[in-house]
């Protein structure tokens, strides 16, 4: 498994997807706070954060996904996920990330509904 | 300070959300701004490294924390305001300007800690449920690389580590099988002393195993099952948002925990390894005994002249002890009563080997020391260096008042005359496949009607009783010269139960086979 995370942008039309690799804890939830908040600077209302990459998340960096769910709620965007382990996905729903992001299978249904 | 009440208006739209989150206690702070023309404010309120930002105007440049307090202006409750404008302000807004900042700060700040508490206890029901979905995993899988990962994953994850690794035992050492977050020590000796860091009691202080190089506070646990160390879980620097620190004694009663579900898959699939191994051994010993059915005689050959009986117990399914006959040279019949060494499938297949060999060798030929030397060479060469066989071999020719016999180191064959004296058929060379060199004697002893001979294995002199005395020759001897004239088969069956009766209930330490000839 990769020490730090490592991320990766696509941006496209309507949509920026963040490729998340590695362990989502306080270092990867700042980064991907980094990452989002430029997006939204740049005029992204829609993001999505595809977790194929990603086995783990702990709860300062689900703390982090959440201020960045806030965030976009703020500007009227929203935050999308897709590719969640079965263990993230049960997660996810349990903090209440579920209800006010959206969670999608795979990464083209999560395009296909956000842009 | 009086301000223009119609922009104040505007908060009447405010929602309950923007009261909570605090947006609307900046747009206070930003209709005070511009009331009175500063540049920006912002609340704060007293925190354990001094005064910690609540919210501030939309200009707002003002530190997270501020170390010192002095510039503050004062407002009801712990609160105190923070003012960026070209003027230093030295009073503190008008009453009901700060009972409305103080009002909304303490609401907002409230509905932070009760986000707070509504994580944490969110987050104990993902605890409970890891808990539950490993022990799931640990019921439902065998794959051991599997399990390892998940129990890792879920033990970094819900303790916040930042760092992890899992050990299993590997001969005499601890082998690294999976990590997270950074590098591990690949393994670590049993004897290695920082596991005495392990022991109950030891605390969650500095653990003295190494086991995560640059890690700040570690922590490791044993996985144990039955007092027996099979691996080792470890965790380091337990993260929050400000940076690492210690793990709590509720984290290292979390951590055993997975360590106790490691602890049971890996006993589980032990166990399903013995399982396994248990019925290859079955499957084994079942062809074996179908092996030996097919080898041992179901009946023995009797004519007007001579009557033949033979009887067989093995001490598992199957064994290895021996017996049959051969037609040799002139008419001539050959009685084998053989013992091989070991049980199961290999002595199955060295008696296989043997049968094969003697027919191959005697049939129809007249059996003498040159043969048996040539059939040790045969065993010798065809065995493993611990096997070997102790043989008896007696030709009867119905022609003749005589029985010969080849003995390699079987116990002696017992002949009783219709007086009831007893000659005896002993060794005359060593068991087959102990070496290669041996040689033997070929002998003749008188064999006339009335006369019977005993050849038998040793697993009847020495079944031994509940106070661990053997049958022995001496009883058997005598059994046979009390039933000298009894029919064969008899003689057999009342053998049978006497050596039952003597055993009472211990089980059988080995094959017992006994062959009875008579002369009629």
């Amino acid at each position: 498994m990769t020490d730090s995370l490592k991320l990766k942008v696509d941006r496209r039309d309507g949509v920026a997807v963040i490729y998340t690799d590695g362990y989502i804890n306080n270092q990867g939830g700042e980064e991907i706070a980094k990452v989002a908040y430029q997006l939204v600077d740049e005029g992204y209302k829609s993001l999505l954060l595809n977790l194929a990459g990603t086995k783990i998340v702990n709860s300062i960096g689900i703390s982090i996904l959440i201020e960045i769910i806030e965030r976009m709620l703020e500007v009227e965007g929203r935050l999308a996920f897709c590719n969640l382990t079965p263990t993230i996905d049960k997660t996810f729903h349990i903090m209440g990330l579920a209800q006010y992001s959206s969670i999608f299978p795979d990464e083209s249904s999560a395009v296909e509904q956000l842009s | 300070m009086t301000v223009n009440a119609q922009p104040w208006s505007l908060l009447e739209t405010a929602s309950d959300r923007d009261w909570e989150s605090g947006t609307a206690l900046g747009r206070v702070l930003d209709l005070w701004c511009d009331s009175l023309g500063v540049r920006a404010a912002a609340v704060f309120v007293e925190g354990r490294d001094g005064w910690e930002l609540v919210q501030g105007s939309r200009a707002a440049r003002f530190e997270p924390v501020l170390a010192g307090g002095a510039d503050l202006l004062q407002l009801p409750g712990r609160f105190r305001l923070a003012v960026d404008s070209e003027q230093p302000l030295r009073q503190p807004p008008d009453a009901p300007i700060a009972l409305l900042l103080s009002a909304a700060a303490r609401l907002h700040r409230l509905h932070e800690r009760l986000k707070e508490q509504e994580f944490a206890e969110n987050y104990k029901v993902v605890t409970l449920e890891a808990v539950y979905d490993v022990g799931l995993a640990v019921a439902s899988t065998l794959d051991l690389e599997q399990l390892c990962e998940e129990i890792l994953l879920r033990a970094v994850s819900l303790l916040d580590a930042r760092r992890g690794a899992f050990y299993l035992a590997d001969g005499g050492s601890y082998t690294l099988r999976g990590t997270i977050g950074g590098e591990a020590r690949p393994s670590l000796p049993h004897d290695d002393p920082g596991m005495q860091s392990l022991e109950p009691g030891a605390g969650t202080e500095r653990c003295g195993l190494d086991l995560l190089p640059g890690a700040r506070f570690p922590l490791t646990v044993a996985i144990a099952y039955k007092g027996q160390t099979k691996g080792l879980l470890a965790v380091a620097d337990k993260e929050s948002r400000t940076g690492v620190g210690p793990f709590s004694e509720a984290d290292r009663r979390a951590l055993e925990l997975f360590a106790t579900q490691a602890a049971i898959a890996l006993e589980n699939a032990n166990l399903h390894r013995q399982a396994l191994e248990k019925e290859r051994l079955e499957r084994e010993m079942q062809l074996a005994a179908e092996i030996q059915r097919g080898i041992l005689p179901t009946t023995m050959p009797s004519t007007s002249a001579l009557e033949i009986v033979g009887w067989n117990r093995p001490t598992r399914q199957v064994g290895g002890d021996y017996y049959g006959s051969i037609s040799l040279d002139g008419g001539a019949l050959g009685v084998v009563v053989a013992d091989v060494t070991g049980k199961g499938m290999p002595a199955a297949l060295l008696v296989s080997t043997l049968h094969s060999a003697l027919h191959l060798l005697l049939e129809k030929r007249e059996p003498n020391a040159d043969l048996l030397a040539t059939l040790n060479q045969h065993i010798a060469e065809s065995s493993s260096s611990n096997k070997f066989i102790t043989l008896i071999l007696v030709d009867v020719d119905p022609l003749a008042d005589a029985l010969g016999y080849l003995n390699a180191g079987h116990n002696p064959g017992l002949v009783i005359r219709s007086d009831g004296s007893v000659d005896q058929l002993p060794a005359s060379g060593l068991p087959l496949g102990l070496l290669r060199t041996a040689s033997y004697q070929y002998r003749r002893v008188p064999f006339v009607p009335g006369d019977l001979v005993c050849l038998y294995s040793d697993g009847i002199t020495e079944c031994t009783s509940p106070a661990d005395e053997e049958f022995g020759e001496g009883r058997l001897i005598e059994f046979l010269r009390e039933r000298r004239t009894e029919p064969l088969s008899n003689i057999v069956q009342e053998l049978d139960e006497a050596v039952t009766r003597y055993a009472a209930g211990q089980p059988q330490g080995d094959d017992q086979t006994v062959v009875l000839l008579r002369r009629t």
